[in-house]
């Protein structure tokens, strides 16, 4: 199964190169979306474990991690299909983007995948080399600005992880192997000072690459300069297959003992990550630049949960799951408000309700979903990080999470509101009604069926599903 | 012979940040490939075939004449000669620069009693983080874009060396892969040099600052 995964992409990709039509492209993203969600499905099940290729295998852990990025990808690719149908380029450029999504995808998959840190570190620097084409797609100025600060951080960062690989293999003394199952083995003799020292390059390393808060900056601008369908693979997906490099990683401090150390790293990344956003959601004034800060402050979430520990960690994959669906919901329906109103400036939009009621409704639902109002599944999961900090005494800890959180519900709170009521200027609505015709039931659908996934989740989470998040939080 | 060539390679980061034109960072480049291949020659005798065949493509072939040869068609088209306003004169970023490498001298040296460091020879692992750190430090101070490239360029030198320092081998899988990335980053670097050049005209960092959460656009 694992080996379909991998390698149809390619073939694909060398398909597309010879065929060159803009039909087929297209229908290869969309086949390939499908027949990653069924692998990851039968994998899920248990089916096509065994018969690999070195160095890629399915746990545990990362089997979660594969079907939020399957589901995502399902979605995006649903709604890319009429997304590109509205687009006026011309049949290359099209075909490019398709394949730049094809081998984006390919490089999450193998980065979540992977067995071992070496391979996972080629394949994080893979999807920055192949988003890059994609944030840049517009080729406006600004599209520039983002894609190059987004090139040249996550490479410099995703090169520090590697001087952190090279402390590793020190810390390592006679044994020399970068296989994470091995590391765990023989983690117990690894020496403390190079283990942390390496730990805190991987995790300002990658943690470039996922959105921490000290090393976030190409964040809001690729996220808002990238095409809609981008900016939902981007937030949805490859933060968080960084974030598996990640607990990783810290899986071999918590066996070496060394977990205090890196455990209150986590935490005080993660309470910058919530700080920052706090404080710059305030004078945002383009609506998707909100949306990258807030997932900022969901990386911050998930970092802060895994160093608590305990029953936090499975809040940490709810959170994951939760905030991968309704996050990609929220940005592929601002894409819709951007086909609709053809503007990222918050002033300009009034009046969703009245323009197009299905985008209006979708959009509050979504921030609903994000902002972890009840039932949705987020709920659970930051109400049981919260509840872990109390019982694990940090009250003072828990007061400021719960202050931030409620500073960045405001902000967010306080933008959608005014993009979805009051009255629609009469110069907008011819604009907006010649775009609303080029809309089909595939621009809602995707987010309707993620929304109720979240929505559902909160309220039951099936025995299945259950004891999968169960066996996951083995892996932190 | 061996450790020669490692402080010639630490000196060839004053000499970066000592000079302005382009043109002689660019050789500089190269410069460091030729002292990269000639420092793991010397350790050839220990190593099999293929890492010896792998070595000598990466630091020969790929590091001192492709990716230079590659900045030279960059900086042609780009027209930029000198990165002049840095933000810290020649002078004093040779004195920092300096300090830094000396750091890297003696703190290694310092710490070689203790049992940790018996797995990693202090020239090495001196010269590759202070390369490192003075990399870092000049993209924050040069003003033009493509000293920024080149400096990363070094930086990824000063990974390479680090990673020499450790007297253990990767497999030549994760090296190859390792190699591939930075090439294909440096790479695509330089296609957006050349579209950034398009778009703009000069090649300042300023003009890339338009991104921010109080831009109205």
């Amino acid at each position: 199964m694992i080996n379909t995964i991998l390698i149809f992409p390619i073939i694909a990709c060398i398909l597309m190169g010879l065929i060159k039509k803009k039909a087929f492209d297209c229908a290869m993203v969309n086949v390939y979306a499908v027949l990653h969600f069924v692998a990851s499905c039968l994998l899920a099940c248990g089916i096509g474990k065994l018969g690999n290729i070195p160095y890629f295998t399915v746990d545990n852990t990362n089997i979660i991690f594969l079907l939020v990025l399957s589901l995502v990808f399902l979605m995006v690719a649903f709604y890319n299909s009429n997304y590109i149908r509205n687009l006026e380029y011309e049949d290359k450029k099209i075909g490019h983007y398709s394949f730049m999504i094809m081998v984006f995808v390919l490089a999450m998959t193998g980065t979540i995948l992977s067995s071992n840190l070496g391979i996972a570190w080629i394949f994080v620097e893979a999807t920055t080399l192949s988003s890059a084409y994609l944030i840049y797609f517009n080729k406006t100025k600004h599209s520039i600005e983002a894609a190059w600060k987004y090139v040249f951080i996550c490479s410099i960062g995703i090169a520090l992880a590697f001087v952190g690989i090279i402390f590793l293999n020190i810390a390592q003394g006679d044994i020399n192997t970068l296989d994470f199952a091995q590391l765990y083995k023989h983690a117990s003799a690894f020496d403390p000072f190079w283990l942390k020292l390496a730990f805190v390059f991987m995790l300002f390393g990658f943690g470039t690459k996922m959105g921490l808060a000290p090393v976030h900056y190409w964040l809001p601008d690729a996220h808002s300069e990238a095409p809609s369908p981008i900016s939902a693979l981007l937030s949805a997906t490859l933060l968080n297959s960084a974030f598996l490099v990640i607990i990783r990683v810290f899986k071999v401090l918590d066996i070496a003992q060394c977990d205090k150390w890196a455990r209150i790293m986590f935490i005080i990344v993660g309470f910058v990550s919530l700080f920052v956003t706090a404080v710059f959601v305030y004078h945002i004034k383009n609506y998707k630049r909100m949306l990258a800060y807030s997932s900022i402050e969901n990386m911050g979430i998930l970092a802060i949960g895994t160093g608590l520990g305990g029953a936090a960690l499975y809040a940490v994959v709810l959170h994951l799951i939760g905030h991968s669906l309704a996050k990609a919901s929220f940005f592929l329906t601002s894409g819709n408000v951007l086909e609709l109103f053809e503007t990222k400036r918050i002033k300009s939009i009034n009046g969703l309700m009245s323009a197009d009621n299905k985008t209006a409704w979708l959009w509050i639902l979504s921030f609903l979903a994000i902002c972890a109002f009840p039932t949705s599944i987020l709920f659970i999961s930051e109400f049981l990080i919260i509840k872990t900090m109390i019982m694990q005494g940090h009250l003072l800890l828990c007061a400021l999470f719960v202050l931030l959180l409620t500073i960045v519900l405001w902000g967010i709170a306080k933008v959608v509101i005014k993009m979805t009521f009051g009255k629609l200027s009469e110069d907008k609505e011819e604009t907006v009604r010649a775009n609303k015709k080029k809309f089909s039931i595939l621009m809602y659908l995707p987010q309707v069926i993620m929304l109720l996934l979240v929505f559902v989740l909160g309220i039951y989470i099936p025995p299945f599903l259950n004891s999968m998040i169960i066996l996951a939080t083995a892996g932190f | 012979m061996e450790n020669g060539f490692i402080i010639l390679f630490g000196l060839t980061m004053l000499y970066l940040a000592a000079t302005s034109r382009i043109v002689s960072h660019i050789r500089l480049v190269a410069l460091q490939g030729i002292l990269l291949f000639l420092i793991c020659a010397c350790n050839f005798e220990h190593q099999n075939a293929l890492n010896i065949a792998f070595l000598t493509v990466e630091t020969l072939i790929v590091k001192s004449i492709v990716i230079p040869w590659f900045l030279f068609k960059v900086f042609k088209r780009a027209k930029a000669n000198r990165d002049v306003s840095a933000n810290i004169p020649h002078f004093y970023s040779l004195v920092v620069a300096s300090i830094i490498l000396i750091l890297g001298f003696l703190i290694p040296n310092y710490y070689n009693a203790s049992d940790t460091m018996k797995m990693i020879s202090p020239i090495y692992f001196g010269v590759s983080i202070s390369t490192i750190i003075i990399s870092l430090w000049l993209i924050t101070i040069k003003h033009k874009i493509i000293s920024n490239v080149i400096e990363f360029i070094t930086m990824e030198n000063g990974i390479f060396l680090l990673s020499l320092s450790v007297a253990k081998e990767m497999p030549v899988l994760v090296n190859l892969g390792v190699l591939l990335d930075v090439f294909i980053a440096i790479y695509i670097l330089g296609l957006f040099i050349n579209e950034i050049n398009r778009e703009f005209k000069d090649l300042e960092v300023s003009n890339l600052s338009d991104l921010r959460d109080d831009n109205n656009d």
